[in-house]
């Protein structure tokens, strides 16, 4: 089998941009576990959330995609605020089954509500994109993928200042890294909880409407790839922000290829495998826990 | 409660004469459910409530179970007997292989890790179309045969789950009191504590994970011949719900509150004939609110206030 | 008197700290042995490095003449060395006869097949248990509250729970860690008796405390780590006189020691 390399460059940049896709959903997960020691089962259902927005403002935006984006992206955060307070607000960081549930059957309810609404017909998104693109040599890729690449990049990079070289970044590595110290100084869980639960909103949010022109919309969506979002912040160390980005655009990446050449089971399964034997050889993951160093 | 085995065998009892006291293929089917539902939210307290571990693996093996029971009968020629055997055999190995390593780590990896195993069994179901038929599912599973009775009817499959039920429920009763079921209880409570003990904790676990797994599969497989049909929605989601909403509302670690959980919230959602959404979204805010008000169940909430009482005897 | 517990070169370091260095001591078989030392000496990591709950980086320890060096917690305890816990610990949820049933469980030979059949084995190993269970409770005065949740007693008593626990499986040594921390003093002098009690019927005892006084009255020998060594080694009487204890514990010479001694008195 020869390999094409203008095949192998077109699935690695598919790997790349899928990558940052998972990216943004495992970075938001992963900051609200180091924080709060809790996984939101309901993340991906902010991801559709932030889909569904693209659904409805680009229309009364005259698809026009930044302002639409942005919509959406605030009314996630607005829902992800609405949660904090409502729910996640009362947990105690050793509650972690507790958290599961709760956030389980709130995800449960946000899904059938959507689907109750809406119905599971997949929607398209029509932006002022539309479906052209840029070719370069004999490799397409449409705008709307690039855009979405890009910003989840220029989303990183924004995440990456905020944890670096804000308050609020020091506060949420210092939770992460020893809450009981944290505390002794003065930080105050409940507001750094609190925006570490609307800044994850917003990540995943903005994954859904990035993703919202490139696939079919629908209530589930976000199930898909929630579970991958949850074995790559295994994989990279619960609580482990760079961590997770590197073990999701290594798996959209080894998923991409994978696909490229083999049968689609293999693909999916990819991130079970890795899961299991990174579990193996380093039961906490392969950086370490809470260590939401960015530098 | 004191005395709680004559109540068992009187209800015991009870369900066995619903086919003969009805007609209604309607309600009989019901009750195949309740009683296999039971069985499966009986296993996931084993886990859960008496060990521990927050499993979702309870899907993966359901349906492992489900389609190892089909497959047996349909692609390799054995009898259902067999396929229900298999059925438990491969759920047990399966959580043994993977047990060991998911269970060597923390909690929350162990929970992510079941998540994920569950999933991926439902994405296998769905796209190994040479093994599982994919989407279509394996359809027109014939019923079983023993003692020259052909169980085609709903009503004589009854008889079946419920011997499978009666015996399922035994032993985990009887592994539940057992000294093995409170070395569990007490890994749950204090896991130091008793490796200060001389106990290690890993093989309790596991074992608790892989017998938990085993009677899931067959649970499984006995569901899938009474519908006559297994296709990937029998890796819904849904069916992971409803086992831990029974648990959960019974009391996690509590045998005879799950028992009861189970037979009065099998038949709730047949009697709730709603939209399939709406019955989920009750579902969610059932799992949401039981968390805040009732997070030990109903026996839970019990035991709470028997132990005030004795509290206030004491002092 | 033999040692029934030899340790020799602990050593254990973490993140950069000297936690133990080289720390060697022995405990007789049927005495009463405390270990103090100021904060940061390295007690409580010695009595994890010697329960199996912490690895240590060198040294051995021989129990009974046998070799448990870096053996896993349980074996440690299978072989005859039980330790209670700095916060305490106990099954909050079961009653003190399961809890106490519990901590010999492992040390008796009927498997689960006896249970399931009812052995004669198995019924012997339960109702020797169950004696056991029952002068022990005596012994620590909580006979009313056999039948009842241990996560009803007070903290004081739940640690006199834990030292039954320990002593269910007829151990050759129970290691102590700060039996009285957080105990009202009224419970102190209860927990002392029993300890004395105990050791009068033969029991050995390891007590890692901060109390003093505690340590005083009740011990034989007394060793006093500092920093990962060992400072001093002695008599109750010989350690309170010995000025470099005074000196890492107080921060006082001997004349200044005698003075406030005469002052309290």
């Amino acid at each position: 089998m020869t390999i094409d390399a203008v095949y192998l460059l077109q699935l690695t940049l598919n790997g790349i941009a899928l990558g940052l896709l998972y990216a943004l959903i495992a970075v938001g997960l992963s900051l609200i576990f180091g924080v709060m020691e809790i996984i939101n089962f309901a993340h991906g259902e902010l991801l559709m959330l932030g889909a569904f927005g693209m659904c409805f403002a680009l229309p009364v935006m005259g698809l026009l995609y930044w302002p639409a984006l942005v919509a959406s992206v605030i009314g996630v955060m607005l829902v992800g605020f609405a949660i904090y307070e409502v729910l996640l607000a009362r947990l105690r960081p050793d509650e972690f089954e507790r958290s599961i549930l709760i956030t389980l059957g709130l995800s449960i309810i946000i899904i059938h509500v959507m689907q109750y609404l809406f119905t599971a017909t997949p929607r398209m998104v029509d932006s002022q994109f539309g479906f052209d693109g840029v070719e370069i040599g004999a490799i397409r890729i449409t705008w709307t993928r690039v855009i979405g690449a890009g910003v989840a990049l220029a989303a990183f990079a924004g995440l990456y200042f905020v944890l670096r070289h804000t308050q609020f970044g020091r506060a949420m590595r210092a939770i992460a890294q020893n809450r009981e110290a944290a505390l002794m100084v003065g930080i105050r869980p409940r507001v750094v909880a609190r925006n570490a639960v609307v800044l994850a909103a917003g990540l995943s949010g903005l994954a859904g409407a990035a993703v919202a022109p490139i696939q079919n919309v629908t209530p589930y969506m976000g199930q898909f790839m929630i579970f991958k979002a949850f074995a790559l912040v295994i994989i990279g160390g619960l609580g482990n922000v760079p961590g997770a980005v590197v073990a999701a655009v290594g798996l959209g990446l080894i998923e991409s290829w994978i696909g490229g050449f083999y049968e689609i089971v293999w693909q999916e399964g990819a991130v079970f495998v890795i899961m299991i034997v990174v579990l193996f050889l380093r039961p906490d993951g392969l950086f370490k826990r809470g260590g939401m160093r960015v530098g | 409660m004191k005395h709680p085995l004559p109540l068992a065998i009187a209800v015991a009892l009870a369900f066995a004469a619903l086919p003969i006291v009805t007609a209604s293929n309607y309600l009989v089917g019901v009750g195949v459910s309740a009683l296999i539902f039971t069985v499966a939210a009986a296993a996931l307290n084993l886990i859960y409530g008496f060990t521990g571990l927050l499993s979702f693996a309870q899907l993966g093996f359901w349906g492992i179970g489900g389609y190892a029971a089909a497959l047996t009968v349909v692609t390799f020629g054995g009898t259902y007997w067999m396929g229900l055997v298999y059925a438990a055999l491969l759920s047990g190995i399966v959580a043994l292989v993977i047990g060991y390593p998911i269970l060597r780590t923390n909690r929350h990896a162990f929970v992510i890790s079941t998540l994920t195993f569950a999933l991926l069994v439902a994405l296998i179901a769905r796209d190994w179309v040479d093994l599982t038929r994919g989407p279509l599912g394996i359809p027109n599973l014939p019923p079983p045969h023993a003692f020259g009775v052909t169980f085609d009817s709903p009503h004589k499959y009854y008889a079946i789950a419920w011997v499978f039920t009666v015996a399922m429920l035994a032993f985990l009763y009887a592994l539940c009191s057992s000294r093995i079921g409170r070395t569990l209880v007490a890994i749950k409570q204090n896991e130091p504590l008793v490796r200060a003990q001389g106990i290690s904790p890993m093989p309790y676990k596991l074992a608790s994970f892989a017998i938990g797994a085993a009677i899931t599969g067959a649970a499984g497989g006995v569901f899938t011949f009474y519908l006559r049909i297994i296709d990937t929605s029998f890796l819904d989601f849904y069916y992971m719900q409803t086992f831990l909403i029974i648990v959960i509302i019974g009391g996690a670690g509590s045998f005879w509150g799950v028992l009861l959980s189970g037979v009065v919230l099998s038949a709730l959602p047949e009697a709730l004939r709603f939209s399939a959404d709406f019955r989920m979204i009750i579902y969610g805010v059932i799992l949401v609110v039981a968390m805040f008000v009732m997070p030990t169940g109903v026996a839970g909430w019990l035991r709470e206030r028997k132990l005030t009482a004795m509290r206030e005897q004491l002092r | 008197m033999s040692a029934i517990l030899d340790v020799t070169g602990l050593t254990k370091a973490y993140a950069g700290v000297h936690a133990l260095e080289g720390v060697a001591f022995g405990v007789e078989a049927g005495s009463i042995t405390g270990l103090i030392g100021p904060n940061g000496s390295g007690k409580s990591t010695a009595i994890d490095c010697l329960s199996g709950f912490q690895k240590l980086d060198r040294g051995k320890v021989l129990l009974g003449g046998h070799d448990i060096t870096g053996k896993p917690a349980h074996l440690i305890a299978r072989a005859g060395l039980m330790r209670t816990f700095q916060t305490v610990r106990v099954y909050e949820r079961l009653s003190l006869r399961e809890n106490l049933a519990i901590a010999s469980q492992q040390f008796d030979s009927a498997t689960w097949l006896d249970e399931f059949l009812r052995t004669r084995r198995y019924r012997d190993a339960v109702d020797e248990s169950e004696m056991r269970a029952r002068r022990l409770i005596e012994l620590i005065g909580l006979q009313k509250y056999y039948e009842a949740e241990a996560g009803i007693l007070s903290y004081g008593q739940k640690k006199l729970v834990a030292l039954a626990a320990a002593l269910m499986p007829h151990p050759k040594i129970v290691v102590l860690d700060e039996p009285v921390a957080g105990v009202n003093p009224s419970r102190i002098r209860e927990i002392e008796v029993a300890l004395q009690e105990l050791n009068r019927a033969g029991e050995t005892f390891l007590i890692v405390e901060h109390n003093v006084e505690f340590i005083t009255n009740l011990c034989h020998r007394v060793i006093v780590l500092e920093q990962g060594r060992k400072l001093a080694e002695g008599t109750a009487a010989e350690i309170h006189k010995d000025p470099r204890v005074l000196e890492a514990y107080l921060g006082m010479t001997p004349e200044m020691a005698e003075a406030e001694m005469r002052g309290a008195a």
